[in-house]
Order: structure tokens, then sequence, then C-alpha cells
């Protein structure tokens, strides 16, 4: 039997041709291209002096939004930045450290260093005092 | 008409304390609000803990009192690791490697412990809030220094080496000073385990009280404008205890815990108060050879917002003199009474 191509069933092909191109087909778009104005993915690395860190906190300026490092220290921004968006990157005992998005950065390289400070601390008390020379 | 003003000055007076009346338009209900709302939040991750405490506020001093009330809260005292940290630094006093590698680990221990565990030392305490508070854009510095407390033998103190740390914190272009150690709470009087009670009074203290026993490393901290404290006038000055900061703005005699006086000599007592106190309430407790007893002041007087007065006594000894506002325990002073 020889279908007949009417011109409702063309244009039903063309428009499921078109879908199955778009659907299939896997966008990696913005991702990395530095001129997009939507951002671009951060991925990046942190460490201390001995190598890199697990549980570090990466999140950007002002929000909530965050990552933090896995065992190898790395981390994957979960939303694009842009130029001029700067990181926060803490971590427990740690100097506080701030980068800014240059139009460049695609990955970024960091080092944390310990806060340096000896730990005290004299508990207050309301034990009533007795002076030693009223015996 | 006058009951309005009453009314008025109840709520805007009476609760001003010391530095704090440079905020006393602020109400902290909601940054103390928001502190308790996040109490099961852990340390994991201090940016987005700064960030849930102080998203919703608007002012950084009402940000700040978030953090502060945060920290206090929910951070514990450990006293055996202050108390093997203290024995270790003493140990290792004048071996500055070992002293160093004793720092260095304690510093790990103590982060760890802090993270798992939420227990530290003040040390711990005053980082945290300055972390939690530098995250959320305010300034905020660690103050290390001497602190003197009822239970601290001040033959132990060591100029050099400090045993305390605290916070100095700069809102709205001022520097004001906070305890957050001393805020969170104190032993229980019988099993020595800490015990959460926050205490206002270390939020944004007054420097004066606040020089009386603590004594900065750096005395720009001391965030007097006048005559500073000299380390002896420090060792030298009377127990004042954390009921002390939630009535007083300064304590101005006697200056010495250890005095000498004459039989029936009138000794002065002058404070400057925080807020209107009732002169009945106050009283001492006068101790000698194990006998105490309670005594009101001969004269007293509570105006202009000091508080005066005054105490001879009868007979030749050794008395322990401790001033009571209510039920609280406020301060401590030593007598020799001669002929």
């Amino acid at each position: 039997m020889k279908i007949q191509l009417t011109s409702t069933r063309k244009l039903w092909y063309t428009t499921m041709l078109v879908f199955a191109i778009f659907a299939f087909n896997p966008m990696f778009g913005q991702s990395n291209t530095t001129t997009s104005q939507k951002g671009k993915t951060i991925k990046g690395i942190v460490s201390n002096e001995s190598g890199p860190i697990l549980g570090a906190n990466v999140i950007l300026k002002d929000t909530n939004m965050g990552v933090v490092t896995n065992e190898k220290g790395e981390f994957t921004f979960p939303t694009a930045l842009k130029t001029g968006d700067v990181l926060v990157i803490s971590f427990i005992g740690y100097k506080t450290k701030e980068f800014k998005i240059k139009d460049t950065t695609t990955f970024i390289k960091l080092t944390i260093y310990e806060e340096v400070f000896e730990f005290t601390g004299a508990p207050n008390s309301n034990k009533r005092y007795k002076s030693k020379r009223n015996n | 008409m006058r009951r309005i003003t009453y009314i008025f000055l109840f709520i805007f007076v009476f609760q001003s304390n010391a530095q704090i009346a440079d905020f006393k338009t602020v109400k902290f209900d909601k940054a103390d609000k928001i502190a308790l709302k996040y109490k099961d939040e852990n340390l994991s991750n201090l940016p987005q803990l700064s960030y849930k405490l102080t998203s919703e506020l608007t002012t950084d001093i009402e940000r700040f009192r978030a953090i502060f009330k945060w920290v206090c809260s929910n951070i514990s005292n450990d006293y055996s690791m202050f108390t093997r940290n203290m024995r270790k630094r003493r140990r290792y006093r004048n071996d500055s490697v070992k002293l160093a590698a004793w720092n260095a680990e304690f510093k790990k221990t103590a982060f760890k412990k802090l993270l798992k565990k939420n227990r530290t030392v003040c040390t711990g305490y005053a980082y945290l809030v300055k972390e939690l508070a530098s995250l959320a854009g305010i300034e905020c510095k660690i103050v290390n220094g001497h602190a003197r407390t009822s239970t601290i033998n001040i033959e132990t103190l060591d100029i050099n080496s400090p045993n305390h740390s605290w916070n100095a914190v700069k809102l709205n272009d001022k520097w004001y000073l906070c305890d957050p150690t001393w805020a969170s709470g104190i032993p229980n009087p019988t099993t020595y385990r800490f015990q959460f009670y926050f205490n206002d009074g270390f939020f944004l203290s007054d420097p004066n009280i606040f020089s009386i026993n603590h004594y900065p490393q750096n005395e720009e901290w001391f965030l007097l404008a006048e005559e500073k404290p000299t380390f002896n006038m420090f060792l030298e000055a009377p127990v004042i205890y954390g009921n002390a900061y939630n009535y007083f703005s300064n304590h101005l005699e006697p200056k010495k815990l250890d005095n000498t006086v004459k039989q029936n000599e009138k000794v002065t007592f002058r404070y400057r108060l925080l807020k209107n106190i009732n002169k009945n309430d106050v009283h001492l407790i006068v101790e000698k050879n194990e006998n105490e007893k309670k005594v009101k002041p001969s004269f007293i007087s509570t105006e202009k917002t000091t508080l005066i007065f005054e105490h001879a006594f009868d007979f030749r000894g050794y008395y322990d003199v401790h001033l009571y506002i209510k039920n609280d325990l406020i301060a401590t002073y030593s007598f020799e009474v001669k002929k």
C-alpha cells in the first residue's frame, strides 16, 4: 500500500523530526563559554599545606548557595557564576579566603591556611571566693 | 500621663544594659528567636550557618546578636579540656619548642571536638563568634588576655601567658567588648559540670566593669579612653562575679581585694549602676572564722546612678565580705581589721 504524503502528514513528520533533534541531543549550552551572559560553571580544588581537604565550604558571597569539597578536595559550583562574583572558601580552624571570578576563570586552585592562635580558656565561676588569710 | 512616662522609662531605661545602652531602641526578640530556631544546626558549614542566622535581620547589631546568642546557647565549655591544656601550658612554660608542639596538637583536637561535639574552651567560643560575624560582614576580633575569677589562683598567672580569650566587635563604627565563654554558662555548683545559663551582661559590656576582671595583652583592647589598669592593679582587683555585669557598668571602690582598715573605720563601697535597684535588696555577708552574718550597710544611697554604702568593723581580725543584691552574689573583698 502506498502512503500518500499529504501536507498534514508532512507537517507532522517535520514536527516529530525537529522534536527528536532537540530532545535527544544533550545540550551543554552555556557551560564553559566565558562570554555567555548567563555565566559559567566553576570547578576547583581546595587544599591545605598537606594536600586536598574534604569538607571545605565554598559559597557564593552573601547568598546561601554553595558546595562542599569531596575527599579529593574537588568541587563543582552548583550554579553558573558570572565574572565579578565572589566565592568564599572556609573551613573550621582555617583562615577564610575570598576568590573573585575573572573573565578567564573556569578552574580554581586554592590553598587555605590554619588560623594562628593558641587555645586558652578560663571558665567563669559563681563559687564564693575564700581568702587564705581568713581561716 | 505619668503612668505612660513610667512605662516608657521601664521599657527604655531599666532594660538598658551596659554599652548596650547605645542600642536601647533595638529589640533582640527577633534575633534571639532566630538563634533558637537553628538550635540543631552543626558547625560543618559555617558560611551557611552564618547566613541562616543573619539573612533575615536588617541591622548589624541584630545580626551580631543572633550569632552571639547561637554560639552561647549551643557550644558547651569543656572543663576537662581546659584543665589539661592549662596544666601542659604551665609545664612547658619555659620550653618554647615543647609549648609550640603542644599548642599545635591541642589546636587540632580542639577544632575536631568543636566540630563533632560542639564543645570547646574560650578560644573556641571567641573563634566561632569572630568567624560567623566575619562571614556576615561584621568586623570582629579575638582578644587574648588574662581573666580573673573566684577560683583562679592569681599566683599562677603570668603576664606572658594569657589564660582567656574574648571578642571585640565593631558596630556602627564603634568597638564593643563581649565575652561569649562567660555569657554561655557556669559550672554547676555541685557537680562542677558545665551548665548553660545565658548571661546578658557579657554582651556588649561596659569597658569599665570589663577591665576589673579582663586584662587584654594588647592594651588598646581595654577600649578605655582614660587611665588603663596595670597588670598589678588587675591582679589586686576585687573578685567580681558574672552577676556584677547585670547590675553595674563600673566598679569604683574598694579598688583592691585585700584591704587593711582600722577598727570602727568606715569603709566606702562605690559602684556605677546600670539600672535602678532597690536599696533594701543590697546586703553584705560578713564572714569571720567560719561564722557568717548577714549585714545591712549602715548608710546606703543610690542617687545619680551610683550605689554608695558604708560598713565598719567592730572587732579586730580577718574578714571576707561578700556583696549581694537580692540573692545574686556580686563581689568579694577581704579585710584585715587592726586596732
